[in-house]
């Protein structure tokens, strides 16, 4: 397979994966900010929303302040943030579009047809409701994506590539949200009363609650959050499981062999995989935890970057 | 529902001056007959939705950028009863292949500048005449002209003439099968009580004719590896690019995924570099290879007339067509058929005049008014004069521009373009069309039975390109039932 062409897929996949995981994030502030009252922790919630979703520097270089409209703007339908909804789609569609000889007819019309009511979204006034169904559209746009991809496509190079894209994304994307929560609770951990909430956000955030409370019910301690976040093999948004799949993805795709080339990658993905065993959770301050999440993070743009060496992975398509 | 309908003073595809259906239109206008306003209408609507959600598109620039855009399909197909097909196909063979042997002359021996049937100066002095670059090289199967597109338009009486060849990258052949496919979707009872030759297997036709150009010194062992070269995702006709690659199952490349090194053209992968043989390229001469061409070209591939000339990549269409398919040499196309062929043409051209020919000159100036002027070496409607819809200044001017430059243009006389009916907007109206006639070349020359349908949708309109309101109809060769046009 062209080089140019696996970039794509890969990028494809991390893009539909990016809004999908960004929309569902959103989607939850929007519904809690409900019941906030404090303006300062309101303030701090859409800061820390920012941050998981895009990056709050880069916005406040923009905008120097925290309105919660803009933010709903910037982070779903705007332009000039790379990583808003309608960008990442955008990205999905042009990677889509270039590989079209490659991938099921249906999963270009299903990412054509968001594109083409994107128009209309565009025009509708910017109310709770409109912007809950736009969200809503970009989850089951991916989803749909996603079932496209799994019921029709052979398990061949193509698809590998798809799930390589997916399965760091989404790595990168946990340990992100935790490290956030981190944070504000080293921060608040004086206080320790909100505990319970902030975790349950978390577990929100990633589209873990349903399945930790029934590992857990029904308690809301940080360590098992934690536990089960990073490390739960059956999860299937936990740091663990995505690295154990793209370890396995890897092996597929050099048919279970070690190769000089693919030698240094091979080692990275062991590499990842130890870390995250001989992490003893239960027993790590926030501190150190957070310490282990960023750490995590650079093991991500790491093995992104070891994969497209690896395989003389391109420039991904950019829309001009 | 033709009830209004008025054919006029054009040769008409589907309807008799008298109102009546013409006989191969019979059962088409029974069973069209059936569908209420009510069902027209949404199937309409759905036909169009169909293009825009499979993003059958091509781009339109502006100075805001690109919009996609679909082409308008209507749903009122070409009907051609076979005996009257085959003589398209018998014309379409002989032409190309009198082309492709003008072709093989003017970049070897010349005969036929030599025999004096074409001047020597309209060919080097041609732009798109490349013999520095490749005059001598031989091409695999000594094929120039593996895919042609031919446009075809009826005139007044009926009968086929050739208005244009397209030798280079003829676009829109993914057309002629999504056409019929969306046809068959949203209007599967008009093909009942008819027997249309089918589209199936065509493009495994093209993929054989694209595989037979095995250059001299690819692997003798090894099925020759065969590539479709897009310029990318922003051109106008990538969706054509797309479909051709994806049904031929061949990999759909851009200039940047291609590299020569040692004169061997390879593509990149993730397993490393590709030996590449053959090269279904897409974009025109001058961008192939900046160290020979537009050296600023991005699209193209660094060696790769090095690559061709050795022998190792053969390049499809040829490198050069452009002499052989513009307005001036157009002229030329029935004596090339007499010259290499001994034959004479069977789907004639429209009437031409060379106006550095001092007696047609004279009379193209003073009938100016009822003249179609062009300039040879323009296209897209550029620098032309359609005489009678004209101002007599305009027609003044175009008088001086011949004098000053008389071998710069050519005159034709104004075609009563055939129409069809179309439905548009809740009505049938009459419009005009031309058919476009892919021919495709490898070990034998093979005909795509039917073709692309174009139609002028702007009501009185004679442009039938898709960037001007142009749209597109299935076309049906009928194998029984019908009857030759007299």
């Amino acid at each position: 397979m062209l080089s140019r062409v696996a970039d794509s897929l890969y990028w494809m996949a991390r893009n539909i994966e990016r809004a999908e995981n960004n929309s569902r994030v959103l989607s939850v502030q929007l519904i809690h900010m409900l019941e906030a009252s404090d303006q300062e922790v309101m303030d701090r919630d859409w800061g820390e929303v920012l941050d998981i979703c895009a990056s709050k520097l880069d916005y406040m270089d923009r905008y120097e302040r925290i309105d919660r409209e803009t933010i709903i703007q910037y982070l779903t339908i705007s332009p000039v943030n790379d990583n808003s909804l309608m960008n990442s789609m955008n990205y999905a569609r042009e990677n889509a579009r270039a590989t079209r000889d490659i991938i099921p007819n249906e999963l270009w019309e299903i990412l054509n047809e968001f594109h083409l009511a994107q128009k209309d979204w565009q025009e509708l006034p910017n109310t709770r409701q409109h912007t809950q169904e736009y969200l809503k559209k970009v989850k089951t746009t991916s989803m749909t994506a996603q079932g496209i991809i799994e019921s029709t496509m052979s398990r061949g190079i193509p698809y590998t590539f798809i799930k390589v894209g997916k399965w760091i994304e989404r790595a990168d994307k946990t340990a992100r949200v935790l490290n956030v929560i981190c944070e504000k609770n080293r921060k608040e951990s004086s206080y320790g009363t909100n505990n319970y909430y902030y975790w349950l956000t978390a577990l929100q955030f990633l589209h873990g609650y349903d399945a930790y409370i029934k590992e857990h019910p029904p308690t809301m301690e940080s360590r098992h959050v934690l536990d089960f976040m990073i490390k739960e093999r059956s999860f299937p948004r936990s740091i663990r499981y995505c690295m154990d799949h793209v370890m396995e993805a890897v092996q597929r795709l050099e048919g279970g062999k070690i190769s000089h080339y693919s030698k240094d990658l091979f080692q990275m993905l062991e590499t990842i995989q130890e870390e995250i065993k001989e992490a003893d959770i239960e027993h790590m301050d926030m501190e150190e935890l957070m310490s282990f999440l960023d750490h995590f993070q650079d093991r991500c743009l790491t093995v992104s970057r070891m994969f497209s060496e690896t395989y003389y992975l391109i420039e991904p398509v950019h829309v001009r | 529902m033709l009830n209004h309908y008025n054919t006029g003073v054009f040769f008409d595809e589907m309807m008799e001056d008298n109102g009546n259906p013409k006989r191969h239109y019979r059962s088409f206008y029974q069973l069209m007959e059936n569908f209420s306003e009510k069902e027209l209408r949404e199937k309409h609507e759905t036909a169009q939705l169909n293009f825009l959600r499979q993003g059958i598109t091509f781009t339109v620039y502006n100075h805001t950028g690109g919009t996609e855009r679909t082409m308008p399909f209507d749903f009122v197909p070409i009907i051609i009863p076979e005996p009257q097909w085959n003589k398209v196909e018998e014309g379409m063979k002989q032409r190309i292949k009198a082309l492709n042997l003008f072709l093989e002359d003017i970049y070897h021996d010349q005969k036929i500048i030599e025999a004096g049937i074409i001047p020597r100066d309209l060919i080097e002095n041609n732009p798109y005449y490349y013999n520095k670059q490749i005059g001598g090289v031989n091409v695999p199967l000594n094929n120039h002209v593996f895919l042609a597109g031919v446009d075809l338009i009826k005139d007044e009486n009926g009968d086929y003439r050739v208005l244009e060849d397209n030798l280079r990258n003829p676009s829109g052949m993914s057309y002629v099968f999504q056409n019929r496919y969306v046809m068959r979707q949203v209007y599967p009872e008009l093909f009942f009580e008819h027997s249309i030759e089918t589209l199936e297997h065509q493009v495994s036709e093209l993929h054989k004719a694209v595989i037979s150009h095995t250059p001299p010194n690819a692997e003798p062992q090894s099925t020759p590896t065969a590539v479709l070269l897009t310029p990318g995702i922003y051109n106008s006709a990538y969706y054509d690019h797309v479909f051709l690659a994806q049904q031929m199952g061949i990999e759909l490349v851009e200039g940047r995924d291609l590299i020569v090194k040692d004169d061997v053209a390879y593509m990149k992968t993730i397993r490393g570099l590709k030996r590449v043989d053959i090269i279904y390229r897409r974009i025109d001469d001058d961008f192939l290879d900046p160290e020979a061409f537009r050296p600023d070209s991005a699209l193209g591939v660094s060696g790769l007339l090095r690559a061709y000339k050795k022998g190792n990549v053969a390049i499809l269409n040829g490198i050069g067509n452009g002499v052989a398919d513009d307005k001036a040499i157009y002229v030329y196309v029935p004596d090339m058929i007499r010259f290499y062929l001994d034959e004479e043409p069977i789907i004639p051209n429209v009437e031409t005049y060379f106006l550095s020919d001092p007696e047609k000159l004279e009379y193209v100036l003073e009938n100016i008014d009822q003249l179609v002027i062009k300039n040879v070496g323009a296209s897209g409607g550029y620098d032309m004069l359609i005489g009678p819809q004209s101002e007599p200044e305009e027609q003044n001017e175009f008088r001086r521009k011949i004098i000053e430059a008389p071998h710069q243009y050519i005159a034709q006389p104004t075609i009563k373009l055939s129409r069809a009916p179309a439905y548009q907007e809740g009505r049938f109206y009459p419009c005009h069309v031309d058919l476009r006639v892919f021919v495709m070349t490898g070990d034998y020359t093979h005909v795509i039975p039917g073709g692309l349908s174009r139609v002028a949708l702007k009501e009185g309109s004679l442009v039938v390109n898709s960037s001007q309101g142009g749209g597109g109809k299935d076309t049906w060769i009928l194998s029984e039932g019908g009857e030759t046009h007299a």
